[in-house]
């Protein structure tokens, strides 16, 4: 009964952090437009339910392209997941994601091989690529001590000049007017998963499968328990035996090839050639997701979802009404900063324990009672 | 080629151009050493850097005044990191956290801000002027100088301010009781408590000050380095500026050094790119990967000190 309204608890604080973070959006939004009810209809509803001439209907087609949206945004935020489980600030998604779809992307216009096969190694070799990417940081931590933070940060940049050099000078299909690469053989793109042109591919089923193994990898295995119990407490973790420095150098290893994965995922079922000039920002929003789910994989599509709902919100409001789709970095940024507020609404939860605790006491007076007759 | 650029590089307007790229750094790195000084790490430079030089644009913009422009940034990196400070101190979200979310403000925030107060997206185009840039001065006796005179002279008055400003950290670090709190706070925060130091305020103290020098640094990108702002402006500089602490080992003679070698990095950057036969975008990771390779460096020489410490003193033990 304590866990229940202790969960309960949990919920109601982060209902608060977002609906405040929306209240803050809303400010924004009447500081900004001059037709504030209709932004924040588009916001709000617009995503799913489309309105025309005041009747109002599911929209079919911007749910697929929110479940879309979520195909990288799941892998960025099981990266996360599993690279901040183990108490390393590891921000290096976004280089890895780049990485990742680039070099899927050369393994399927490059190589030949059949259908449904080709996909998957060109999938195996983002992940591996992006596993090497995330060993710097990580030995570089473990080996020398070096921040993992500014590392993977400085890494970011480096991963995408890179990407842009090889996608510029050695690679770019020259016959067409912007940077891009040849287009992939049919046999490595990954399919589309509702007929009609959208853009949601297998990749969806891939990623929630994905959450599956990694909730299993987490909480099922000792190798993630290990990285678990590192992240609670490293040194209760090294004296009771753990190989910290494997374990930690593990933990990053495979949020890199899950990065990996996400890029390659979306760049083979996205698109037919590659062109991403910058970096995606899948990273960053990878990390979000994973502070809304707490670290959590079985949350992560549900914050991938509100996220990538949010998303469209805010590219709705911007299309037809005058507030610039940037919106969401304001709106992110203070669900950030409250969800992540560990004393936020702490007189509640103050409030909670003490009643508990009586209630506790109570009981075992009146069983003590009980107990002198 | 090497011929070429060396006779780019050995040219006076070649290190005036290392002393002008260093600046904004430099207000960073001391940014991030007075921060990790108090024990806090301050990763939302980058963001504060951003979204003040919007803000000393718009400020320099409305009163017509590059000073209320300066101040302004000033004072609005001053209110973001404190911001940070009642977030990670009060209510306990990480700091590392609400630094990414200062960051993600600065990233999309600020075109979202710029679009609100002037209807512009993306840059600030026609809002600055010459005469609210930040103005440059020439020092009397130096400029007649030979070579020294091209390369130190000719400044903008902030970048002289941010190479002051070494000089006043190490002051207010090493002889005012404000650096001493504020050491004694980032060192063992429990101890300072037990002798009447206020651990939040100090602490609170050590980010405003964090966030003015990047605010400083911002409007200094802004309002001289690019002449206005623009959205892809900062480029990880305030990344930058937390390796350039950690490499100077947290001092603010060493941050120094280090931002001016990260400086040259950049200088050499836009030099090299300017070559024939030279891919600009490989060029463009050089800041990034010799901030890699000098993190590695520092790391490892401290690791060999500690070594050769302990080994010394299981020796005098023995």
């Amino acid at each position: 009964m304590k866990d229940k309204r202790m969960l309960g608890f949990e919920l109601v604080r982060g209902a608060a952090a977002i609906l405040l973070a929306l209240a803050v959006g809303t400010i924004f939004i009447f500081l900004s437009s001059d037709e504030p009810f209709t932004a924040l209809r588009y916001l709000l509803i617009g995503p799913l339910i489309s309105i025309k001439g005041g009747l109002a209907s599911f929209n079919t087609q911007g749910f697929y392209t929110i479940l879309a949206a979520m195909i990288p945004t799941i892998f960025t935020g099981l990266a996360v997941c599993v690279m901040f489980s183990s108490n390393q600030f590891n921000l290096a998604g976004e280089g890895v994601v780049l990485t990742g779809g680039f070099v899927a992307a050369l393994a399927g216009i490059y190589l030949h091989m059949n259908s449904g096969l080709h996909a998957v190694v060109c999938i195996l070799i983002a992940a591996v690529i992006g596993g090497i990417i995330m060993l710097v940081p990580a030995l570089l931590k473990v080996k020398l001590g070096a921040s993992e933070m500014v590392t993977s940060l400085m890494l970011n940049y480096v991963c995408m000049y890179i990407v842009l050099h090889y996608l510029n000078f050695v690679f770019a299909d020259r016959s067409k007017g912007s940077t891009q690469t040849f287009p992939f053989a049919e046999t490595a793109r990954i399919g589309s998963l509702v007929p009609g042109g959208s853009k949601l591919s297998w990749g969806f089923v891939a990623a929630l499968v994905f959450v599956v193994i990694v909730a299993l990898f987490m909480y099922r295995t000792r190798w993630g328990y290990a990285i678990r119990m590192i992240g609670i407490n490293e040194s209760f973790s090294k004296y009771s035996g753990m190989k910290v420095g494997g374990t930690i150098v593990l933990s990053q290893v495979i949020g890199g090839m899950l990065a990996g994965i996400g890029g390659s995922v979306e760049v083979l079922g996205r698109y037919s050639t590659f062109l991403w000039k910058e970096l995606p920002g899948y990273g960053w929003t990878g990390v979000t997701i994973a502070i809304l789910a707490k670290n959590n994989p079985l949350l992560v599509p549900l914050a991938a979802f509100f996220i990538a709902y949010l998303n469209k919100g805010c590219q709705l409001m911007a299309t037809y009404c005058d507030v610039p789709s940037e919106m969401i970095d304001i709106i992110q940024a203070a669900i950030f900063l409250f969800f992540a507020a560990e004393q936020f609404l702490a007189g509640y939860r103050q409030k909670i324990v003490v009643k508990n605790t009586r209630a506790d006491l109570a009981k075992v007076a009146a069983g003590a009672e009980g107990g002198a007759e | 080629m090497w011929d070429q650029l060396l006779s780019t590089i050995l040219k006076e307007e070649f290190l005036f151009s290392v002393i002008r790229i260093t600046a904004p750094i430099l207000f960073a790195a001391l940014g991030a050493v007075v921060a990790s000084k108090a024990g806090v790490t301050n990763i939302g430079l980058e963001g504060i850097m951003m979204i003040s030089a919007l803000f000393g644009v718009l400020f320099s913009y409305w009163t017509q005044s590059w000073l209320v422009g300066v101040l302004g940034a000033m004072i609005v990196g001053i209110l973001l990191a404190l911001m940070m400070g009642f977030f990670a101190l009060k209510l306990k979200t990480d700091i590392i956290l609400a630094g990414i979310a200062v960051n993600m403000m600065g990233a999309g925030g600020t075109i979202f801000l710029l679009y609100m107060f002037t209807g512009m997206r993306g840059n600030t185009g026609s809002l600055m002027s010459p005469n609210i840039l930040i103005p440059t001065v020439n020092i009397p006796l130096i400029k007649d100088i030979p070579i020294l005179g091209d390369i130190l002279s000719g400044h903008a008055i902030l970048t002289y301010l941010a190479f002051l400003f070494v000089w006043l950290m190490w002051i207010l670090l090493y002889r005012t009781p404000l650096g001493l709190n504020i050491r004694a706070v980032g060192e063992n925060a429990n101890a300072a408590s037990s002798v009447g130091v206020s651990v939040l305020k100090i602490k609170y103290i050590a980010l405003a000050l964090s966030g003015a020098l990047a605010g400083f640094g911002g409007a200094f990108m802004s309002m001289y380095y690019s002449q206005g702002w623009n959205s892809g402006m900062v480029a990880g500089r305030g990344f930058i500026a937390l390796a350039a602490q950690a490499m100077g080992r947290g001092e603010p003679v060493g941050a120094m050094f280090s931002s001016l070698l990260f400086g040259l990095a950049q200088a050499l950057r836009t030099k090299v790119s300017g070559l024939q036969g030279v891919s600009s975008y490989l060029v463009s990771s050089i800041p990034y990967v010799v901030t890699i390779l000098g993190l590695v460096i520092y790391a490892a020489s401290t690791i060999k000190r500690v070594k050769k410490a302990r080994a010394e003193h299981s020796k005098a033990k023995a």
